[in-house]
């Protein structure tokens, strides 16, 4: 009999970027308090990922965040995707100010106390924070292999390998595809162009079967909540939060708006002048930098 | 490779009723259908019949679906059926409620997206006991036999086995030309439907067409009203909204051909059909131009949030249910309040924005679909190999006279095909002998090929009984005859025994004609009609306007290709187009050289083109998806 695939996934409250629900501060920082919060995009794109794991391989999920009691609304709406068996929310004072480090802390922490996870899934990066250094950091804190944007992957639960899928850059040549595998556990970050491929009938069966579960039990998703504090996660209290971030945001810039002064000319690349002019014209412009 | 017992091709309301049924009698099923979400391609009139047959089995819609009675989103009871003659600005009605109820448990006006997605639910818990399912945004592109397997494939996923299929994707069914079942039905045995849903009040339908809650009624139009060509018009209520199209005999049409939405329109207008549909409609003057933009900006959103309270409270207030509701969720204490709350919006609007108030209508989607008119369409055997055809797909409909029955068919034929699948997997038989043989005796069975093949002398009799009044010297000699015959008592038992032997092909050269459409029912309108004025003018939206509203996702891929663009019948297309998809290019002015060319993909997949036109769904959720239905 295949044995279960045990999966987390990291997931994170996030503010609400779309058109008309962002409100900013004078010194140009983001008014959270004004500003609606929601359940990540990449990580609804990790969500949706770890429910693939669940149509094909039955797997156990367990979505997890840190972060205020309030953040339990990214868990809800996490649930809502991906039929959620657990859900683990990590507040606690202790955590206030974590970067990139501490949180990977935190998380490595609530992570092990889920017992044995095969798999960790995370999202690209988060669009409050860009940094994209949370999911590498867990991986490497756990121990686990890490493969980042990963658009597709399979797992062989019997050799315990996962197979994926990663849509890099390499050199400067966008969208090489590399396939890789590695052995099982593994922390995977997902690619925004990820796309799950249903491709049998009774895959697409059960998702739709799965999916309606999932809104059933959205509805009561405290049933499967568990909020962990610092002590019960047993973390060095010196090694999350403020005190464990080696990083701080100084300063927040506003990007200045691209003048709107460019000048455009068409070049005629039949005609040798233009294309010599344009060719001293690159040249005079590389040697200015 | 996977295996079911059965797959379902189509998820209209037939094959959702194939997919309930099969399910109950414990057999593994799936649907797979093309539209995203299931059965959101599907069009009707429409009207749903349960039918009371005294001697004969049917399966109605709430055999079916057990808690139909109780929880189905149907639209309204159909209390009243008139007939209307129309010429010019007068009209005839006719009330042949006696002929609606004639055999008839109960009648509904549904709108079939919303039904779809009801019966979708039903079918898909039942499903789900024994392993199978629903699965939308799925093409099937194939069924092929090898080695005595049965396999089906599609554009999208793996390849399944199955013992049976059952087809029912509609009158232009690919299932019937994968198998060869069939040919493309001939422009002789289709009509061309063209509707349009409009949205009006509850109460104000109630107070319009003299309902009480939850009734409805149903108006047929014949006579001036079509351009000379054979088909009629229809109103029927919903709960708050209208369906109001035309239905016209394809091979009439190809004959002088004329745009749909022309006819749609001319018919939108006449002042028997507007004072039907005419509504309350806010009418927004331009901005004044030489305003700095942010205040145009500003008035912009001002008048669209205040129209978008003054639509909320005048549907709330004009709905019993939402009425009712809203003073009981304490959101307005009394119906006086919700009055001055719309009054008050309104005067806002007026004096604000200066946005006036106009007579006119609201059109919420407009749609076209071919219906197979069963008398000619019918498939004598509907079934090839272990494939069963159910519903449009297997040509099935009654149109007889002023009997229009199409969902309430496809949904018995639905249930004899299961049953026909249940009893080949008893005997492990899957065979065309065997169960092929068995669904077509299940099918002649049916109370509706009956309906289809021969005349129904009672119902004849209350029809002819409702146009008493109508002078006899407007029809022609075999009407009159006819009529007479009919009417006398003392020679019924004559008139029945003449009827027995007429099929209904007999009949349909001396009832189908033009002089029955469009003639009679005008001479009557002209002699015994009363006039109807209008004082006010609709204005219809125009053809481009109705396609951007549709949800049409576009396929890069053309799925029209025309096979002869220099056909009569192509040609014809150019007009008959009910999306205008198709140009006629002039190749050559000086020697008159033309061919008709594809200009956009508009396609609403009603497939007017189909017979010369190598014309598939496009692949998976492609495609356009209807809201109302």
């Amino acid at each position: 009999m295949q044995s279960t695939i045990n999966v987390a996934v990291m997931v994170k409250l996030e503010p609400d970027l779309s058109e008309g629900n962002v409100s900013y501060n004078p010194d140009g920082t983001l008014n959270r308090s004004q500003t609606r919060s929601i359940l990540g995009p990449h990580s609804a794109i990790a969500t949706r990922a770890s429910f693939y794991s669940k149509v094909l391989y039955d797997a156990n999920i367990k979505v997890c965040t840190m972060g205020p009691p309030m953040a339990d609304i990214a868990l809800r709406q996490a649930l809502e995707i991906c039929n959620a068996d657990e859900l683990h929310l990590y507040s606690d004072r202790a955590f206030a100010g974590a970067d990139t480090l501490a949180t990977a802390e935190t998380i490595k922490a609530g992570i092990r106390k889920m017992g044995s996870i095969d798999l960790v899934i995370g999202g690209h990066r988060a669009v409050d924070g860009e940094t994209g250094q949370t999911g590498p950091q867990v991986a490497w804190k756990l121990g686990f292999n890490f493969l980042g944007n990963v658009i597709d992957y399979s797992i062989d639960s019997a050799n315990r390998i996962i197979h994926a899928e990663r849509l890099i850059e390499i050199q400067g040549l966008y969208n090489i595809l590399e396939e890789v595998e590695c052995p099982l556990p593994a922390l995977i970050t997902i690619d925004p162009s990820y796309r799950e491929r249903y491709n049998t009938v009774s895959q697409r069966l059960k998702y739709i079967k799965l999916q309606k579960e999932a809104m059933k039990k959205a509805e009561n998703y405290k049933q499967y909540l568990k909020v962990w504090s610092a002590k019960e996660l047993g973390v060095d209290t010196r090694s999350v939060g403020l005190p464990g971030s080696p990083t701080i945001v100084y300063k927040v810039e506003k990007v200045p708006r691209a003048k709107a002064s460019r000048q455009t000319r068409i070049i005629d690349v039949s005609k040798d002048s233009e294309l010599k002019e344009l060719g001293m014209r690159l040249l005079e412009i590389l040697n200015s930098k | 490779m996977e295996k079911y017992d059965v797959a379902i091709i189509g998820g209209g309301s037939a094959g959702l009723a194939a997919l309930m049924e099969l399910s109950k009698l414990g057999l593994q099923a799936v649907v797979l259908e093309g539209a995203k979400p299931v059965g959101s391609k599907s069009v009707t009139g429409g009207i749903l019949y349960s039918k009371n047959y005294r001697n004969a089995k049917v399966y109605n819609v709430e055999e079916v679906y057990k808690n139909f009675l109780d929880d189905a989103p149907v639209e309204r009871r159909i209390t009243g059926y008139y007939l209307n003659a129309v010429s010019e600005n007068k009209v005839y009605t006719v009330d042949l409620t006696d002929a609606h109820n004639y055999q008839t448990n109960f009648a509904y006006s549904v709108l079939m997206v919303r039904m779809n997605k009801w019966f979708a639910a039903q079918a898909e818990e039942e499903a789900q006991k024994n392993g199978g399912g629903i699965v939308s945004g799925v093409h099937v592109s194939d069924i092929v036999w090898e080695n005595s397997k049965t396999i089906v494939q599609t554009d999208e996923l793996e390849p399944i086995q199955v013992n049976a299929v059952v087809a029912a994707d509609g009158v232009n069914s690919e299932a019937a030309l994968m198998t060869g079942a069939r040919k493309k039905f001939d422009v002789e045995a289709l009509y061309q439907g063209v509707k349009s849903v409009i949205r009006l009040p509850e109460d104000i339908i109630d107070e319009r067409y003299g309902l009480k809650e939850g009734e409805g009624v149903a108006h047929l139009f014949a006579g001036d009203i079509s351009r000379g060509h054979n088909g009629g018009g229809f109103i029927y209520t919903n709960k708050e909204t209208l369906s109001v199209g035309l239905v016209y005999h394809l091979d009439s049409l190809i004959k002088s051909p004329i745009e749909p939405y022309t006819l749609l329109d001319s018919f939108l207008t006449i002042p028997q059909v507007s004072n039907y549909i005419k509504d309350e409609v806010p009418f927004v003057k331009e901005f004044d131009r030489d305003l700095p933009k942010e205040e145009q900006l500003r008035m912009k959103f001002g008048i669209s949030k205040l129209l978008k309270s003054w639509e909320e409270l005048r549907y709330t207030y004009y709905s019993k249910t939402a009425r009712r509701k809203a003073i009981e969720s304490r959101l307005y204490k009394s119906e006086e309040e919700l009055r001055h709350r719309l009054d008050e919006t309104r005067k806002e609007l007026e004096e604000k924005f200066r946005v006036s108030f106009v007579t006119n209508y609201v059109e919420l989607e407009y749609s076209a679909k071919l219906v197979p008119d069963g008398k000619r369409a019918l498939m004598d055997k509907p079934y090839k190999n272990n494939v069963l055809f159910v519903g449009d797909a297997a040509g099935r409909g009654v149109f007889v006279g002023t009997r229009i029955e199409g969902i309430n068919i496809g949904i018995d034929d639905a249930a004899r095909a299961a049953r026909a699948i249940a009893r080949a997997k008893e005997h492990n038989d899957y065979s065309e002998e065997y169960m092929g043989r068995y669904y077509g005796e299940l099918i002649n069975e049916s109370p509706y090929t009956d309906d289809i093949r021969k005349i129904d002398f009672e119902y004849l009799k209350i029809f002819v009984n409702a146009c008493k009044e109508i002078p006899t010297e407007s029809l022609n000699l075999f009407l009159r005859l006819g009529f007479m015959l009919l009417q006398k008592a003392t020679v019924q038992d004559f008139a029945r025994a003449i009827t027995k032997m007429l099929d209904q092909r007999t009949l349909l050269a001396l009832i189908e004609t033009n002089e029955a459409y469009v003639k009679i029912p005008m001479e009557v309108a002209e002699k015994i009609g009363r006039t109807v004025n209008p004082d006010y003018k609709i204005k219809p939206p125009s053809i481009d306007e109705r396609i951007a509203k549709i949800r049409i996702n576009d396929d890069p891929e053309p799925h029209i290709k025309i096979l002869d663009p220099n056909s009569r019948f192509i040609k014809s297309m150019v007009q008959l187009c009910p999306t205008k998809c198709y140009i006629m290019e002039i190749l050559d002015k000086e020697r008159f050289k033309s061919e008709v060319v594809l200009q956009h993909e508009g396609c609403i997949e009603c497939g007017t083109c189909s017979k010369e036109t190598d014309w598939k769904h496009p692949k998976g959720e492609k495609g356009v998806t209807y809201e109302y239905g």
